[in-house]
C-alpha cells in the first residue's frame, strides 16, 4: 500500500516536472502582427548584411576555402564548426525556395533572426548569434531579408549539426534561453549618438560579443566580462580583449580602431589574422561613419582587464 | 668523463646538428626582420593615410623602395628544413602550394614596381598605388601565415 503510494506520488511529481520542463523550453515567439509597419529596403539591407557577418558563416565554401568576393554572396552553406560541443553544420540560407529560405514570411525570418526560432517551431542552437541579433532594431531585419531575397538561389540541402549529449537535445535550448537570451543593452550608459549607433553594431549585427567574450560552463556569455576576450572558440590561443583595458587596442586611437575595420592593418602595419579577417572583410563594406560609430562605442566601454 | 663534461659534450654535438639554423643567416630570423622592416616602412604611409602625418613624397617612395629591397630577397628564404620552430609563423601551405606562394609574392611586388613607377608626389596620388600594396600584404599572410597567438 506505502509502496504503491510513493510510486503514485513519484509518477504525479514526474509528471508535473515533465510539464514544467516543456513549459519552460516551449519557444517564445514574436507574433506577424506586431511586427512594425516598416517598408523594407534591399540597399538597407545590404550594410545589414555585411555588419552581421552572414556571409561568414553562410557563404558556401570554394574548395575548401572560405568564399572570397562576389563568392560571398552565394548563401548555400556547407561551413561545418568544430566545437566543443560537436559538429554544427552551416545551413542554406539562400533565397532558394525549397533549400534555402526563399519561402520564409517577413515574422518567421524575425523570429530565427531575433529569437531563435525555426519557422516549424523548434530552437535553433546559439552557434546561430541570434542572442546578438536580438538586440537589432526589427526595421533592420526586414530590410535585410529584403536584401537576401535579392541574391542568388543556390541549390543543395546540408545535413543536421552532429551535437554531443546533452547538447544533442534541441528541445534544452528552450531552458537555455531564458537564462541567456537577454535583448536589453550589454554596456549601457552615457549614449550619445555615435555610440549608440556603434552600439548598435557591436551588440546587435556585428555579435562580436560572440566570441570577444568569455562563457560559463552553460555556454552563456559572462556579462561582467562584455568584450574582455576570451578563449578562441576554434582552436588555440585567445580572442583578443577590445575594452580599452585590452592589452593591444588600450594603445590605439579611434582612429586607429577604424582604420583596423577598415584596411586589417594594426597601427604597427600588422595585418588582421585568424577568423577576423573575414569579420574585417565585412566592416570594411560598411561606411566610414559606421566604423567611427564601432571605435566610439568600444572607447566608451568600461576598462576591463 | 664527469657529468657536467658530457652535458656540454651532448650541447656540442647538438649544437653541431643545428648550428645552421642558430647562426645569424637562419632563414627563419632573416625573414622575420625582413617582414619586421617591411612593417616599419609601412606605417608612415599607414599615417599619412589616416591623417596622422603630413604628407612626404620622399618619406612614401623610401617606403616603396624598402618595400622593393624585400620583394626581392623574400622569396629564398623559404628553403627545406626551415618550415617550423624559432617561432616562425611561415604556414606549411608556402610548402605545399610553392606555386600559389609565388604568385603571391609576384602580387606584392608587381604593386610595388607599379607604386615606384608612379611616383606619386600627393595623397592622393599614393592612395591607389598604395591599396593594391597593402591588399597583397593582407592576401599573402592570409592563406600563408599562421596566427601566433
Amino acid at each position: 500500500m506505502l509502496i504503491s503510494r510513493i510510486l503514485r506520488g513519484g509518477v504525479v511529481v514526474l509528471v508535473v516536472a515533465a510539464v514544467a520542463a516543456w513549459w519552460i523550453t516551449r519557444p517564445q515567439m514574436i507574433a506577424a502582427a506586431d511586427l512594425p509597419d516598416h517598408r523594407p529596403d534591399p540597399v538597407a539591407g545590404e550594410r545589414i548584411f555585411w555588419a552581421a557577418g552572414c556571409a561568414s558563416c553562410h557563404a558556401r565554401p570554394v574548395n575548401g576555402k572560405r568564399a572570397k568576393g562576389d563568392d560571398k554572396l552565394l548563401l548555400g552553406g556547407g561551413l561545418e564548426l568544430d566545437t566543443p560541443y560537436g559538429v554544427f553544420r552551416v545551413p542554406n540560407i539562400s533565397p532558394h525556395a525549397n533549400d534555402g529560405i526563399g519561402e520564409w514570411t517577413p515574422a518567421e525570418f524575425v523570429n530565427a533572426m531575433q529569437r531563435g526560432v525555426s519557422p516549424d517551431g523548434r530552437h535553433y542552437y546559439p552557434s546561430f548569434p541570434y542572442t546578438s541579433y536580438a538586440r537589432m532594431p526589427i526595421g533592420d531585419v526586414l530590410d535585410l531579408k529584403a536584401y537576401l531575397d535579392t541574391l542568388p538561389p543556390v541549390s543543395g540541402r546540408i545535413e543536421a549539426h552532429s551535437l554531443g549529449f546533452p547538447w544533442s537535445v534541441r528541445r534544452g535550448v528552450g531552458a537555455w534561453k531564458r537564462l541567456y537570451l537577454v535583448t536589453e543593452p550589454m554596456a549601457p550608459g552615457a549614449s550619445p549618438t555615435l555610440v549608440e549607433r556603434g552600439r548598435l553594431l557591436v551588440e546587435g549585427a556585428g555579435h562580436c560579443g560572440e566570441c570577444h567574450t568569455p562563457r560559463d560552463r552553460f555556454g552563456g556569455l559572462i556579462r561582467d566580462r562584455w568584450l574582455a576576450g576570451a578563449p578562441n572558440p576554434e582552436g588555440k590561443g585567445r580572442v583578443p580583449n577590445i575594452t580599452p583595458g585590452g592589452e593591444n587596442i588600450s594603445e590605439w586611437s579611434a582612429a586607429d580602431i577604424a582604420y583596423y575595420l577598415e584596411s586589417g592593418f594594426t597601427p604597427d602595419f600588422d595585418t588582421v589574422g585568424g577568423s577576423m579577417v573575414a569579420v574585417q572583410e565585412n566592416m570594411a563594406r560598411l561606411s566610414a561613419d559606421d566604423r567611427a560609430a564601432i571605435a566610439a562605442y568600444l572607447q566608451a566601454l568600461p576598462a576591463l582587464h | 668523463m664527469s657529468y657536467l663534461n658530457s652535458r656540454s659534450l651532448v650541447a656540442v654535438i647538438a649544437l653541431a646538428f643545428t648550428s645552421p639554423l642558430l647562426a645569424g643567416d637562419d632563414p627563419r630570423h632573416e625573414r622575420h626582420e625582413l617582414m619586421e622592416g617591411v612593417g616599419d616602412a609601412a606605417k608612415p604611409i599607414g599615417e599619412m593615410l589616416k591623417g596622422e602625418r603630413d604628407f612626404d613624397a620622399g618619406v612614401v617612395m623610401m617606403s616603396f623602395e624598402t618595400f622593393d629591397k624585400a620583394a626581392a630577397q623574400f622569396g629564398d628564404l623559404f628553403p627545406p628544413g626551415s618550415e617550423t620552430g624559432e617561432d616562425t609563423e611561415a604556414a606549411p601551405a608556402i610548402w605545399e602550394d610553392r606555386a600559389g606562394f609565388d604568385t603571391a609574392l609576384a602580387t606584392w611586388s608587381d604593386a610595388v614596381d607599379a607604386a615606384i613607377a608612379a611616383k606619386p608626389q600627393t595623397l592622393e596620388e599614393t592612395k591607389p598605388v598604395a591599396g593594391p600594396i597593402f591588399d597583397a600584404c593582407k592576401g599573402c599572410h592570409d592563406d600563408y601565415r599562421i596566427e601566433d597567438e
